[in-house]
């Protein structure tokens, strides 16, 4: 009844159940803190050009280079709970067959609170290119800034800080020089 | 060494060791039934699943633990993160959506995408959504995924298993640890056996 081994698993069991009754209980506190960030995203220019991107099966297509400015103030995303906020720019955007496209076209980890103050004069870090292989006559895109908080235990959640105002059109080819 | 355990053993008789061995298989039954009627509630053939690889440090590292849904209602966005297997490949894979092209159902799915085998007559069911082309990206990587995904151009509704909902570190090392040591294994379950027949309750 006393033996160690009687002993060893009773002190275990308890301490496993100690653990995981806290890290429910922080996983759970998380949704007490509802704060809403915001910011502003602004498109300084689009250019379209035909690229060749070996990488894709559509070898020869309309490639769009997005230069844009973002602020924005993601610290009240961090809480005890916050192992980082991963933070994405996607361009929006249906073509003429209805096909609703979402690209990201730019993200950033951010890590800790004193690095969460966003002041980006950026362009695209990832191919924003159309499955008609062309952007001409698709619908003016927008663009959103989006956040997806990873707790360091319990549930992942995502929000948006920001939109353009104005919704900003694929101006056409520009033909190399 | 085990004289007097086994010696017990024999005090025992076999009632108790078929009783014994009766609990055990309701322990492992249990479990499987759990874990399939989380499938089932979850839509997701493997609602948790380990973490294997770097490629989306510094959110995932090996040996956590994440819990799946896939819903079969809902599309996927950017910035989920799923877990999806391609066909052929044993190994699932934990990334990021990149982009989602959602198509009406008047746009034909078929020439976006080079299909093989099994996958051509595979038909829509009456509760799905839309078809959805995805391309995802670890977060660690520096480049989208085309490279993994072995000739196929998009990735589709039927390779995804899940979308990353909880998380929860370290915990997953423990099978990490016993596919790297299969000796591990062997004692672990071992040692519970003789454990499940030895002990008095």
């Amino acid at each position: 009844m006393h033996s160690i081994f009687a002993r060893i698993n009773n002190t275990s069991a308890l301490l496993s159940s100690c653990l995981m009754a806290l890290l429910a209980a922080i996983a759970v506190s998380t949704f007490v803190f509802t704060a809403q960030p915001s910011g502003n995203v602004n498109i300084a220019s689009v250019q379209v050009q035909s690229g060749q991107t070996r990488r894709y099966a559509t070898k020869r297509q309309d490639l769009a280079y997005v230069d844009f400015n973002i602020t924005a103030d993601f610290t009240p995303l961090f809480n005890w709970n916050t192992k980082q906020v991963f933070l994405y720019l996607q361009a929006e955007f249906d073509d003429r067959k209805g096909v609703k496209n979402e690209v990201v076209v730019w993200d950033r980890i951010v890590r800790s609170k004193d690095q969460a103050k966003i002041s980006v004069i950026g362009k695209n870090k990832y191919n924003l290119r159309e499955l008609s292989a062309s952007f001409k006559n698709i619908s003016p895109a927008s663009y959103s800034l989006k956040y997806n908080i990873m707790p360091y235990v319990g549930v992942l959640t995502y929000g948006e800080a920001a939109r353009t105002t104005e919704d900003v059109p694929f101006p056409p080819r520009k033909t190399r020089v | 060494m085990f004289s007097e355990e086994l010696k017990a053993f024999r005090r025992l008789g076999l009632r108790y060791v078929l009783l014994q061995v009766l609990n055990f298989a309701s322990v492992i039954a249990s479990g499987l039934m759990i874990w399939k009627g989380l499938g089932v509630v979850t839509n997701s053939e493997s609602p948790i699943v380990v973490v294997l690889s770097g490629s989306m440090e510094p959110a995932f590292y090996r040996g956590d633990l994440l819990f799946l849904t896939n819903p079969p209602s809902e599309h996927y966005k950017t910035g989920d993160i799923t877990v999806y297997k391609i066909p052929g490949q044993d190994i699932p894979i934990v990334h990021r959506v990149l982009e989602t092209r959602n198509l009406p159902p008047t746009v034909d799915v078929r020439q976006y995408t080079k299909r093989y085998g099994r996958l051509t007559t595979q038909s829509k069911t009456s509760n799905q959504t839309d078809p959805q082309l995805l391309l995802t990206k670890g977060d660690n990587n520096q480049i989208d995924d085309i490279g993994l995904y072995q000739g196929i151009e998009w990735l589709e509704r039927s390779h995804i298993v899940g979308k990353v909902r909880g998380f929860l570190p370290y915990v997953g090392y423990v099978t990490i640890a016993m596919n790297d040591f299969p000796q591990l294994k062997y004692a672990l379950l071992g040692g519970l056996g003789l454990l499940a027949l030895l002990q008095r309750e």
